[in-house]
Parts: structure tokens; sequence; C-alpha cells
């Protein structure tokens, strides 16, 4: 018998690969540094996922449920490797609790890290406690608890989304598109809408990218049965006068400068790299693409494959990704490893 | 050659003063140009759910701003002070006063319905367009435009006979337009009807225009027809936050 893949990374992208290579009898190893798996949804409390509308917790938490009870796949948590070393079909790892693993071949589903506000101070977030980030009103949602301001526990009347906080912006040396902040910002302005029909949502935008079906079922929808307000400006400041958030910027379509009051801002965060990927590039030995993810050796040729043979990647762990898509790159990466595993085509090139 | 920043601010904006001193200091006269603020500090979000009670706004909220309305709008090709696209924007958003100050443009639309047309998202501008203008005339920002008035006076006497007495309506026009009655095409009009229309039919009309006879049995249909205008009317002055005096 062929010896197990080596997974790293317990969210969506991790769960999925597992999952796969067990379905086709493939030992697998699912190593995960948190002490639970599920991954950003599960960890950061996301409420309602895009576009199904289920709960992150009944959806993921079926993911992570369907691979506890697999025979085929051996869950370590609360570890993470250290150390990767051997040839191609050979591989050895250490983690960090001390034990080892003998792996044929490695997928890393290593995912995101949230963008950390705090570097963009102007808007305010760590400045004033109505300054919240998407993944916060998440789990105001997925608490049961509902949108209240931090600072004293109202309820908001008026709430403001600025989108492309931590994408887009040369100034902090993150100029791609995170690709699903708009279509969630859009899905919070709904779920807010209809939380508190009484309160108004603005989204300041630069422009819309809720991406291929995502538009009429998120953009529009809001705009049409929730009549959120897209607002053209990109914010320059966010301050307060005391009692309220006061937001400034110019509104591109009229042109003129506005500064207008609000009970709470929401930051719409990109996805940064893994914080963990220089790490994890020293450690495995790949390389990582210009903006700091972990890069992927050929665009139409190996499904999943980095520079190094037999580690395959796959989800946010290769760029911004929507679960659905992390998933079926999973699927995608874990054919490669099988393929690797078993002397197929791939292994021969 | 003046200040070109100068071209950018609206004259209104623009303060000169003869005479003025701030803490000792003389800053009268040209030199010492003040320029008011032209900050947006706040939204009026009441503005799109009135333009929305008006027949013909009921879309506004679907509107992306893509500009195909102004694009093929009839009356922006000679005036580009009439921008749809604009407006539009101006009430989703609540910039009420930004609005009014293009009162005495907005009603001059000439209801090609091209926008109608052209508009990927359904809005129907032309519809916002006539919506927009009832606005202004239901706050009292501007007065009753000709064709306003003529469909009252039009409406009004269908209401009351059931029936059309072309001679009152334009009497009734001309007077609440403070036109005089006896104008120049007229007079001609007149005169060729005279010669030309058969007898029976002028003596029709002036038979008509001086018994004013109603539709048979039409009683009935004005009570229903002023019940459902009354309803129609408190609906809209109620949606625009107007308290009808009658129920004050």
């Amino acid at each position: 018998m062929s010896k197990p893949a080596l997974i790293v990374g317990g969210g969506p992208a991790g769960l999925t690969a597992a999952y796969a290579l067990a379905s086709i009898g493939q030992r697998t190893v699912l190593v995960e540094k948190e002490d639970r798996l599920g991954g950003a949804p599960i960890l950061s409390g996301y409420a309602k996922l895009v576009p199904s509308g289920e709960w992150a917790r009944d959806a993921i938490g079926a993911m992570v449920e369907r691979v506890g009870a697999n025979d085929l796949v051996e869950v370590r948590a609360g570890a993470s490797v250290e150390e990767f070393s051997g040839e191609a079909g050979a591989f050895t790892a250490r983690l960090t609790d001390g034990s080892g693993i003998e792996a044929g071949a490695a997928i890393l589903c290593t995912g995101f890290t949230h963008f950390d506000s705090v570097n963009k101070p102007e808007w305010g977030f760590g400045t004033h406690a109505d300054v919240v980030t998407t993944t916060q009103v998440e789990q105001m949602f997925s608490s049961g608890d509902g949108v209240r301001c931090p600072s004293d526990g109202r309820k908001p009347k008026r709430v403001a989304i600025l989108l492309c906080v931590g994408s887009r912006d040369r100034q902090i040396g993150r100029e791609w598109c995170s690709k699903i902040c708009c279509t969630v910002a859009s899905n919070l302005a709904m779920e807010i809408r209809e939380e508190l029909p009484e309160c108004h949502v603005y989204i300041y935008y630069m422009d819309i990218r809720t991406f291929g079906l995502n538009e009429d079922l998120y953009y529009w929808k809001s705009q049409e049965e929730f009549k959120v307000k897209y607002i053209k400006a990109r914010i320059a400041e966010v301050t307060s006068d005391g009692e309220r958030l006061i937001v400034k910027g110019e509104d591109t379509l009229v042109k003129r400068p506005i500064t207008i009051p609000f009970d709470l801002v929401v930051h719409a965060i990109g996805m940064d790299p893994n914080v963990d990927n220089l790490l994890l590039s020293s450690v495995f030995g790949v390389d990582l693409e210009p903006h700091g993810h972990i890069g992927r050796a050929s665009v139409y040729d190996a499904m999943g494959a980095t520079s190094r043979p037999g580690v395959f990647v796959a989800g946010a762990a290769t760029g911004p990704e929507t679960i659905n898509d992390s998933i079926a790159q999973a699927q995608a990466a874990a054919m490669a490893a099988y393929t690797f595993l078993h002397g197929g085509r791939a292994a021969a090139k | 050659m003046p200040i070109h920043e100068k071209s950018l601010i609206r004259p209104e904006n623009l303060h000169v003063h003869e005479e003025l001193e701030i803490d000792g200091v003389d800053v009268s006269g040209h030199w010492s140009t003040f320029i008011g603020s032209r900050v947006v500090t706040d939204y009026n979000e009441d503005l799109e759910e009135e333009i929305a009670a008006l027949p013909g706004g009921e879309h506004i909220h679907r509107c992306w701003q893509c500009g195909s309305c102004t694009n093929s709008c009839t009356v922006y090709a000679v005036n580009e002070d009439f921008n749809p696209r604009y407006w539009i924007y101006l009430i989703r958003i609540g910039m009420e006063e930004e609005l009014l100050r293009d009162g005495d443009i907005i009603w001059q639309c000439v209801s090609c319905n091209k926008c109608t047309y052209a508009c990927p998202r359904d809005v129907a501008p032309e519809g916002v367009m006539k919506a927009t203008a009832h606005w202004l005339e239901l706050k009292g920002h501007r007065p009753k435009s000709p064709s306003i008035l003529f469909d009252e006076v039009f409406s009004e006497q269908v209401f009351a006979t059931g029936k059309i007495e072309e001679g009152r309506i334009v009497r009734d026009f001309f007077r609440r337009t403070s036109q005089p009655l006896v104008q120049e095409w007229l007079v001609e009009m007149v005169r060729r009807m005279v010669r030309h229309l058969p007898l029976k039919q002028l003596m029709t009309m002036g038979w008509f225009t001086i018994l004013r006879p109603r539709t048979r049995g039409w009683g009935r249909a004005r009570a229903a027809i002023a019940e459902h205008v009354a309803e129609e009317e408190a609906r809209r002055r109620a949606a625009l936050g107007l308290v009808d005096k009658a129920t004050e």
C-alpha cells in the first residue's frame, strides 16, 4: 500500500482534499495548526455563506464531521509541520508536537489571513469602537446577537460599509482584488436590512465586483429588494464628533465632498496571503508568487502543482478564493496527488 | 485672466465683501474672496421613497448609474444640464438641495421614452422625471406647469360631466394660465372653423357650450371617480409628508 498523502490545513480545501482522497481509498494525514478543524469559516465564526445561504457551522461543520468519521483520514490538530524533507514519493514531515509522518505527497491547503484593518489607520479601526470588520459583523449574526454598535450596544440607524479595505491599495502593498468582499458586503447589507428594517445601509465602492452569478443574486437584489444604497466614493477618513462616526470622502458622481455621520462603519476586509507563507515556503521548499501566495507551477497543465514535485496546493493559499472554488481546487489537487502517488502520468513528467 | 478655480465654484458660493474686517484685518474687496463650503453633511433618506410613491417613480431604486438614460436623452442633446442620470442619483442618496437647483429644468422632459428603452435595469427614467416634476409641484418648489394645469382643467371637466367640451377647456385653460382669451391664432382658427365646419356641428358645439350636458347616469360614476381621486391624492400627500389642511 502506498504512503499516505499529507494534507496541511483543515479548512474547506483541506477537508475536501482529505475526503476526496479517502473516497477513492487513499489514506491521508490532515495536519491543522489550530485545535479544531473547519478553517476560517468556523474559526472566524462566519454566519450565512454565499451563495448557498447555509450557516457556516452547518455547511462546513458537515464537512468536518464526514472527515472525522472516516477511517482513512488521520487528523492531527494543534500541530504544524516544522520540517519537511526527502524526495518526491518519500517525504518525511516532522510536526511541532514531536511526531513524524511518512508521506508520498503533500497538499498545502493553508488558506489566507484576514487583512488587519489597523493597517489602514485613517479609517478608524482600533481608534473608534464602532468601526468594525465584515468578519465581526459575521460574528454578530452567527452569535445570534444581531448587529449592534460595540460602544454602547445600541441598534445602528445608519451603517456604512467601506469596500476594498486591504485590497487594490498600493499604499499598503495589496494590489490584488480580494474577489469575495463585494458579494460578502452586499450579502451582509441585506442581512442588516432584514434584521433592522429601519437601518439605512450605504456601501461606498470604487467598483462593484459581485462576479458571475452573484451580480443579480447579491448586487441587484440588495438594491432592488433591500434598498441598499451604493455610493461611488473612496473614503478619505473616518473620525468621530464624540457621538457618532463621521465619514469623509468625495462622492465622485456628484463631484462633491461628503462629511456624513454614521452609527457603525464596517470595513469589507480583504484576503491577505497567509501570514505564515514565508515560513511555509521555506519549510516545504515551494516558491511564492509575486503577491506572496503559494505559487502554482502551471496554469493549464498540472492540477494544483507547486514548484516542488509531489507538493500540491489548493484553495485560498493560491490567492483570494471563494469556498466553492477552494473545494473545486482541492478536488483537482487530490486527483493530482493520487495520480502522483500511484505513478500516473503526472508522476512521469 | 481670472483665477481658473473660480469657474469651478458656483457663483452663490463666492462671497466678496465691500467692507469687512476680521480680527483687525481688512478683508474687503475682490482680493479677499471667500468660498462657501460645498461639503455634503447629510442625506435626506426619505427623498427616494417620496419619489417612488408617485406614479412613474416606483423603480428608481434599481438605478446603478450607467448613464444610458442621459446618453439617449432627447433634451440632453440640446441642453447638457438636463441629466436624468444625475437627478436619479441625487434622489437616491437624498441630496435634496442639489436637486432643487435644477428644479427649473427637470420638468422639461419631453417623454420621448428613449431612456426607458435604453435602461438596462428597467428604472423607467421617463417615469421618474414625471414623478420628480410632480414632486416639485406638490412640495411647492415649482408652480404647476402649463401641462399639469391643462390636465387638471381637462380631467375636472370629465369628472364633472363625463364629457369634453373643447371650447370650455380652452377657455378655462387660458384663465388658469392667465392668457388672454383673444389670441391671434385662436381667432384665425375659429374663423376657419366657421367657414368650413358644417352648420349642424357648429350649432351642436354652441349648444353644448351653453347647456353643458352630462353623460346620462353620470352621477354614480362621478362619485366613484371622486372617491378614487381623493384616496390617491391623500396617499401621495401622506407619502410626501404633506399634512392635509382638512385633516389638521
